[in-house]
């Protein structure tokens, strides 16, 4: 977890990376990421859709085979659905066994679990992170008109505990979770198109219908997507968390008042077990992470639960993939995550090969030292790249108001304009990112159809510190004091911009130091304030900050998380809180954008959930053309490996991809598909 | 007596409520709340919290109501011994705590015995030989023990344990055993990984302990009745060890109020180091998330450790000295 403790932690990195320079020849020569062997090829797995090709006889896992044998379980072709999901894996046919061992940070990592059991959703994007596969749905469609969404779920799909998962578990989702007020207090605006709220539907015991009034064609990103909608039972229904489109209704039903026996019965029933209210009662049985009971649809069960020193899970007896040879998956019998009370820790468990594949919480800033340990901790290190644009944004407070001189500033567009052409990328990216990420603008990666195109990667944000200067002196900023610091026109005092910087997953305070004495460079003084996180977002939604930085990971599929891009979610809001207020609230709270590119990006972002994919990728391409070409956000350096991109693999596991896809969407490691991952020994 | 017995434990239990109103307040103080510390800690890991989660989260919490309406709530329960969930750990929070509790009683404890198990000979040997080679050799290396942080030292023994001699990196247990439920093996192993939590533990207390152990027998030694007692001819060993030696051990009894939170908590910034399973890091985690139950049942926990053990100190020192039992009756 970037879980707080930032002096220590600190200190700690300080400490490994001082004996990391102290050895000589680490493999890692700064600049060369291409050359370094370290990045391959994207790859994955290939679902296999002819049932021509789908193999006739089936085999599992040896202590399946056994409980078959003794009666408990029911024979592996009748555990399986008629509608196979085949996978073909990256590299060849498993074995079956063997524990993966991780590590974990605590009960508020279950995101750790989630993910590797991210299958569990109607549909996953592939190792690309920009097209649809099939999952739990076999198929799906939009109408014409937009308005009907209809899923064909595989015929013959059981939840791990044998039961069958049909339309029925969606309908019960909608009808009696995300329906009930107790549960779940807010209509999602996944469900309500301009407001309108709309409906699921049982057409037939496997085929679902999401009907709305108003044209959705948004709905196909948002249900291939990390949405409330799409995200599937593991990471929508743990935490207290009460959506993903579908859940176990044979199990859930007795833990509701309309099922068994009204609301004093099972009150009386959750304060017989510990729970305050049958709510709260019902938030724990849903939960995979920690109620074993609840049957799942992901490779993995929770056999001993999150909020222990070792979180533990064993297969799911009825998952419902095999490979091409007929293998039931997953081919690896256990996951154990083990609690590391700091990311020192686990970083250090990590190198000492503690660990046969991890990604999550392994820190850039150590990868000498990883490298210097590969072969003792019988590891190898892949980095994959995310598709992010920046992972050090630098947001201006569009609706900043409290020192009139500041926002006018803030409001000018050659100002913003300077400030990027002063931060030079290529400096960063050596000091904080090894030299192996892509500096430029905040765009989406290239590989995805979102990207602008050619050109606006680099528009605004090279380095040209001459023509910050012209451009700082051109708007009236010309004068300076003794030290060269340009002063304010209204008092002739020198001009402090504040920047916010949290200490997360990434330096932030280090690198935003960095970038002040870039920008000191032609004349403007930025005062860093190295803020804790919990303050940084209280200020920010209070219209405080001047400029806040953080990452914009997730904006890479804009219209699914566009918080980091656009100010349109009062959550977190850093390029103007009082207009992401008016926005949200459609005009009654906040503050109307007085600036007409932001009320024109505000406007394409709401008509694009009405249109079809291709315009509605174009509107996004737009967006991200004035976003740029106004820097309302400086981009700095991007698709880097910093986030879950630096992946310590055992040298005895097989079937591993070269490359990773990194996004929220891409559920690293999940989109992988980890069922397909074995031991060779 | 009695009557000073009764005072001090209706001094204590006020104390006591005290430390209950101002723990949780203190804990109300940073900005935001467990929700906020939620969502900022996914979103750093990759992940997001929508704002309708959000919502329902504090909803569910009952965030959204007043301080000391939250307060109030908690309060009732406690009286009635239920110290709440855990927001994070989704646990009752005396389970939660429960678990570690043995495992830290443990660790402190072979810190302690090491810490005294070291000083106090060394200590007594220092007085005695006042000025000798060996008394400058201790006089430094406490005097080093004292001044160096200990999570340095953690982070340094961990890092050369790792690096020369493939030490597992912190932790109480091998991986074969932790998911084992407990076997003489178990036992076996958690002594084999005690020792260097505990040194690391005890080197700070115990260079402070030579340090007072030290000065304390050396303002005795110069008493008369030493002198007397050297005059009778007793043996040296038993002129120091059976009367100075005892005299200087009484400020001990003052500290025993700090050793029981200590012996519960144990030192939180080198658990945290060293990874061990106590309540420490929990503590210290409990107050980054702002879970406010389990932050706050600790801290309580603590306090009134620290009461009782001020209370126990007291009671001992009645009985051992008997100036303050004189000094009651005036």
């Amino acid at each position: 977890m970037a879980f707080g403790l930032p002096h220590l932690a600190r200190l700690a990195l300080g400490i490994t990376v001082v004996t990391a320079l102290a050895m000589p020849g680490h493999g890692l020569a700064q600049g060369s990421l291409s050359q370094s062997g370290l990045v391959g090829q994207p790859e994955g797995i290939t679902i296999v859709t002819d049932p021509a090709q789908w193999p006739k006889t089936f085999n599992e896992a040896p202590q399946l085979a056994d409980l078959v044998k003794q009666g408990k379980l029911p024979p592996v072709k009748d555990r399986l659905p008629q509608d196979l999901m085949v996978i073909k894996p990256v590299k060849e046919i498993g074995k079956y066994g063997g524990t993966w061992r991780r590590g974990f940070t605590g009960p508020g990592d279950d995101e750790n679990g989630n993910r590797i059991n991210a299958s569990d959703r109607p549909l996953l994007v592939d190792y690309t992170g920009a097209k649809a596969n099939p999952s739990l749905a076999k198929a799906w469609k939009m109408s014409e008109d937009g308005k009907t969404y209809t899923l064909n779920l595989r015929r013959g799909l059981k939840w791990s505990d044998g039961a069958p998962m049909t339309a029925d578990d969606f309908v019960f989702w909608f009808e009696e979770i995300y329906s009930n007020k107790d549960i779940s207090p807010t209509t999602i605006p996944d469900m309500t198109p301009q407001g309108k709220p709309g409906r699921i539907v049982k057409v037939d015991d496997y085929t679902v219908n999401f009907v709305f009034d108003v044209p959705f064609y948004l709905f196909e990103d948002l249900m291939e997507g990390d949405t409330l909608i799409g995200g599937g039972q593991a990471v929508r229904q743990s935490n207290k968390r009460s959506h993903g489109a579908y859940a176990p209704a044979h199990y859930l039903k007795q833990f509701l008042p309309k099922f068994a026996g009204g609301v004093d019965a099972v009150n009386a029933a959750a304060k017989a077990e510990g729970f305050d209210s049958w709510v709260a009662r019902l938030h724990f049985k849903k939960d995979w992470t920690l109620n074993p009971a609840v049957p799942v649809l992901g490779p993995w069960r929770t056999v001993q639960p999150i909020n222990n020193a070792v979180w533990v899970m064993e297969r799911n007896p009825f998952y419902w993939a095999v490979d091409t040879a007929g293998n039931q998956l997953p081919y690896i019998d256990r996951v154990t995550m083990t609690l590391a009370e700091n990311l020192e820790v686990l970083n250090l468990r990590a190198m000492a090969g503690e660990y046969d594949l991890q990604e999550r919480h392994i820190d850039l800033g150590k990868l000498p030292v990883i490298l210097e340990n590969q072969a003792r901790g019988k590891y190898k290190v892949h980095l994959d790249t995310a598709l992010n644009g920046t992972d050090a944004i630098y947001h201006f407070n569009m609706s900043y108001e409290a020192d009139p001189e500041i926002a006018k500033w803030i409001r000018n567009v050659d100002f913003r304009r300077a400030l990027s052409l002063a931060v030079d990328r290529k400096q960063l990216n050596e000091t904080f990112w090894l030299g192996v990420a892509t500096p430029g603008s905040t765009a989406p990666g290239e590989a995805l159809p979102y990207f602008p195109g050619p050109g606006w990667r680099e528009k605004w944000s090279t380095f040209d510190p001459k023509k910050a200067n012209e451009m700082l002196d051109a708007i009236g900023l010309s004068k300076k004091d003794g030290q060269g610091f340009r002063v304010r026109t209204d008092n002739g005092q020198r001009l402090r911009l504040q920047v916010q910087a949290v200490q997360a997953f990434l330096p932030w305070p280090k690198i935003s130091e960095m970038v002040a004495d870039q920008w000191a460079k032609v004349g403007i003084q930025a005062d860093v304030k190295d803020t804790e996180r919990n303050l940084a977002m209280t200020r920010t939604q209070n219209n405080e900050h001047h400029i806040m930085v953080w990452n914009n990971g997730g904006t890479e599929l804009l219209y699914l998380f566009p918080r980091h891009a656009i100010p349109v979610d009062p959550t977190e809001a850093y390029m103007g809180p009082e207009f992401a207020k008016w926005f949200n609230s459609g005009g009654t709270q906040g503050k109307k954008p007085d600036d007409p590119n932001i009320l024109k990006m505000l406007e394409l972002y709401s008509s694009a959930a009405g249109q079809k994919s291709e315009d509605r990728i174009k509107t996004a391409q737009e967006i991200w053309k004035i976003l740029i070409d106004g820097q309302y956000a400086i981009g700095t350096v991007g698709q880097s490996p910093a986030l879950m991109g630096v992946r310590l693999v055992s040298e005895r596991l097989g079937n591993i991809p070269a490359r990773n896809c990194i996004a929220q969407h891409c559920r690293t490691p999940g989109g992988a598909h980890p069922e397909t991952w074995f031991y060779k020994n | 007596m009695l009557a000073y017995i009764l005072r001090r434990l209706w001094l204590g239990l006020v104390t006591v409520v005290a430390i209950s109103i101002v723990s949780f307040v203190i804990i109300q103080l940073p900005p935001g709340d467990f929700v906020d510390a939620y969502i900022s800690n996914l979103s750093a890991s990759g992940s997001m919290v929508s704002q309708q989660e959000a919502q329902s989260l504090r909803q569910q919490y009952g965030l959204d109501r007043p301080v000391w309406v939250q307060y109030g709530k908690w309060m009732t329960k406690v009286i009635q011994g239920d110290f709440g969930m855990s927001m994070e750990w989704g646990r009752p929070v005396t389970e939660v705590i429960g678990d570690r509790l043995w495992l830290t009683i443990v660790v402190s404890i072979a810190a302690i015995i090491l810490t005294w198990g070291i000083a106090l000979p060394i200590g007594i040997f220092s007085a005695v030989r006042q000025y000798s080679i060996p008394d400058y050799a201790f006089t430094f290396v406490g005097f080093a023990g004292l001044a160096v942080p200990n999570f340095l030292l953690a982070l340094i023994i961990m890092y050369f344990g790792f690096t020369l001699f493939d030490l597992k990196i912190g932790g109480l247990f091998s991986a074969e055993y932790q998911l084992a439920p407990w076997s003489y093996g178990k036992v076996g192993d958690l002594i084999a990984h005690l020792p260097l939590p505990a040194l690391v533990l005890s080197l700070a207390g115990t260079a402070q302990l030579i340090r007072i152990m030290r000065a304390n027998l050396l303002d005795e030694l110069r008493r008369p009745y030493v002198t007397t007692a050297r005059a009778r001819g007793l043996a040296e060993w038993r002129v120091v060890l059976k009367y100075p030696v005892r005299a200087a051990l009484n400020p001990f009894a003052s500290t025993i109020g700090y050793l029981l939170p200590f012996v519960v908590s144990g030192s939180i910034v080198v658990s945290l180091v060293l990874s061990l399973p106590t309540v420490g890091p929990l503590l210290l985690r409990a107050l980054i998330a702002q879970d406010m139950f389990l932050a706050g049942t600790i801290v309580l926990l603590l306090g009134v450790l620290t009461v009782i053990g001020t209370f126990l100190s007291d009671l001992i020192l009645m009985w051992i000295d008997p100036r303050i039992r004189a000094g009651m009756h005036e």
